[in-house]
């Protein structure tokens, strides 16, 4: 492989190609770390994680930095480095729980506040004269340098540059508002806990898929296959009541229905395909739920809420939601070939349980190691992480529909089966890369 | 009284279609309102309103199954092999009726992508007498790691 100067990404990235060392080379993995991930607002977690004082989560904000997302004694949600002041040992260790207190390094017993404020160091005597100084914020459990949050969504950024959140979520924004305003209450909660999946392969490579609507018909069609003919085979009552016939099938849904459903671009790298319609806009509506959401909103703005079907959105590089089946995968990268996926799932406050009993269904039948649909998507990108070490070609493609994007005041919109999704996502890794973060589109 | 002796008989019999794998003759050792679950909660208390890894009915086996072997699966291109283990058998509580409920340690290797990885987990059977056989009514899997990240496995365990 050639090699490639640092800061050249003009060599790596084309309207139209990408170079091979994007997925191979550990040295540019470092520097999407420092570059995309230092810089990005990455999501952490929600707010009802940790609901009452002293409750805490812990994750990384990239490959390395542990940091913990925990609520003070004043109901503020804070994102801390989970570092000690002292000697750097992680404070809090487990993955989530509640906090007594104070927060409490296992190594010396230094003691924080929940908004990371250094509270009580042992024997502090021995600093007396030393120019030790316990109230400067140095030796505190740090914020990260940027925290906010949207409808419940804690996003934090390493940068202090980074945009308003606001700002950076851009018209992607909407998908946050329709996911929660599916609850007759808008709000969403964390339920039925986590799976956490480990992929053997860059992390890139499900972003790139998210959207890649030429793959479903091809990956998964030995599933659908497998589930239609079985299900044709059940008396048609009971056909009918299996919730695995609205799910699965879909996935093998034709070139031109997904064309239809188009892809929508937007600065920061951010993308969805659907809007009118996606593969999840023929589920059927609980008539409990159909009843709680008119008495909500009247007629007319359910059906604006309901009628608004994303597929996955990508808030670029952390994040994907599926607001019609409210869960969230999260991206969590280890190494330039490994990296986990989250997937959680909300509760829509005010519906039957049977709502949160699709999600679920639909995070074990999709999302699972054990599922029907992951292990064949990922079976997909290990077969190109070990393909792209091949010295044929330095390039891997994506022409689809290129030149035929519209430009929109604040976003592109394009056929579903476009390469619109990569267009976006890769302008915004080179103008993260070169340090200008926004990424918007340049040309018609 | 259930006969301890014939029970692990028919548990390694249970995994020994497994481990070549049979899915076809495995599934036949289930009755028609069996289900299979390995949870994603350590002592999770229900399958519906918590997500699992696995959680199918005796109709997401069937699908399952016929997946298994589809020519179309690039996941299954691998060839798959397991070797279970299966030891401290023991009768659980269960209700009075006909139903056995009978736990076991089990440690399974599976061969998959030219890896191998082992799973240890306590398998929970719920066995209905048959004669002199038993069927299987419930199989639940409780892995000693299931919140740990997990890579992906295309077979029962």
């Amino acid at each position: 492989m050639q090699p490639i100067a640092d800061r050249n990404f003009d060599a790596l990235v084309t309207p139209t190609k990408l170079h091979r060392s994007l997925y191979t080379d550990p040295t540019l993995f470092e520097l999407e770390m420092q570059r995309i991930w230092g810089q990005a607002w990455i999501f952490i977690g929600h707010e009802s994680q940790v609901p009452e004082p002293g409750d805490y989560f812990t994750t990384h904000i990239n490959h390395n930095e542990p940091v913990v997302l925990i609520r003070d004694k004043n109901q503020a949600v804070h994102v801390l480095h989970n570092r000690c002041g002292h000697k750097g040992a992680k404070v809090v260790e487990n993955r989530s729980g509640r906090a007594r207190g104070a927060l409490r390094c296992a190594y010396h017993g230094w003691t924080y506040r929940f908004d990371g404020s250094l509270q009580k160091v042992p024997n502090e005597k021995g600093y007396e004269g030393t120019g030790f100084d316990a109230t400067d914020p140095c030796y505190s459990m740090q914020p990260v340098a940027r925290v906010d949050s949207y409808r419940g969504f804690v996003f934090a950024s390493l940068s202090h540059t980074a945009p308003d959140l606001i700002e950076w979520m851009g018209g992607a924004r909407a998908c946050f508002d329709n996911l929660c305003d599916r609850s007759p209450e808008g709000e969403v909660e964390v339920a039925g806990g986590v799976l956490r999946y480990e992929h053997a392969c860059n992390w890139k490579f499900i972003l790139e898929n998210l959207n890649d609507t030429m793959h479903p018909m091809v990956v998964h069609e030995s599933i659908v296959k497998a589930a239609e003919a079985y299900i044709a085979t059940l008396p048609p009552e009971a056909a009918e009541q299996r919730k695995e016939a609205e799910i699965i099938p879909p996935f093998g849904a034709s070139y031109e229905k997904f064309e239809d459903s188009g892809i929508t671009g937007f600065a920061y790298g951010h993308h969805y395909d659907g809007g009118k319609t996606s593969i999840h806009s023929a589920y059927s509506v609980d008539p409990d739920y159909h009843e709680a959401m008119l008495a909500a909103y009247g007629e007319q703005r359910t059906q604006d809420i309901l009628g608004f079907n994303t597929h996955n959105v990508l808030f670029y590089p952390s994040l994907t939601i599926k607001c019609a089946v409210q869960n969230i995968r999260v991206i969590r990268p280890i190494s330039v070939d490994r990296f986990i996926v989250e997937s959680w799932s909300f509760r829509l406050k005010g519906t039957p349980e049977s709502m949160l009993q699709r999600t679920l269904l639909y995070s074990r039948l999709i999302n699972s190691s054990m599922g029907m649909v992951g292990p064949d998507d990922l079976e997909v990108y290990r077969r190109a992480q070990t393909g792209l070490a091949s010295s044929a070609s330095d390039w891997v493609e994506f022409h689809r529909q290129y030149g035929k994007d519209q430009v929109l005041a604040d976003r592109v919109v394009g056929g579903g089966t476009s390469d619109l999704d990569m267009r976006t996502q890769y302008r915004a890794w080179k103008a993260y890369m070169e340090g200008s973060m926004q990424g918007l589109p340049d040309h018609g | 009284m259930a006969d301890l002796a014939s029970i692990e008989r028919f548990l390694y019999r249970e995994a020994d279609l497994l481990d070549r794998p049979d899915l076809d003759s495995w599934l036949a050792l289930y009755t028609e309102d069996a289900w299979y679950w390995i949870p994603a909660q350590e002592d999770q208390p229900d399958a519906l309103n918590h997500v699992s890894h696995v959680y199918d009915d005796r109709v997401m086996m069937e699908i399952r199954r016929r997946n298994f072997v589809h020519p179309r699966a690039s996941s299954k291109d691998w060839s798959v092999r397991c070797s279970h283990i299966i030891g401290n058998v023991r009768l659980a509580e269960s209700e009075p009726g006909e139903v056995i409920r009978v736990r076991s340690n089990q440690h399974v290797v599976v061969h998959y992508r030219e890896e191998q990885k082992l799973y240890a987990f306590t398998a929970t059977h719920e066995l209905i007498p048959t004669g002199d056989s038993y069927l299987i009514r419930s199989k639940r899997v409780d892995l000693i790691n299931p919140e740990a990240p997990q890579t992906s496995l295309v077979i029962y365990l």
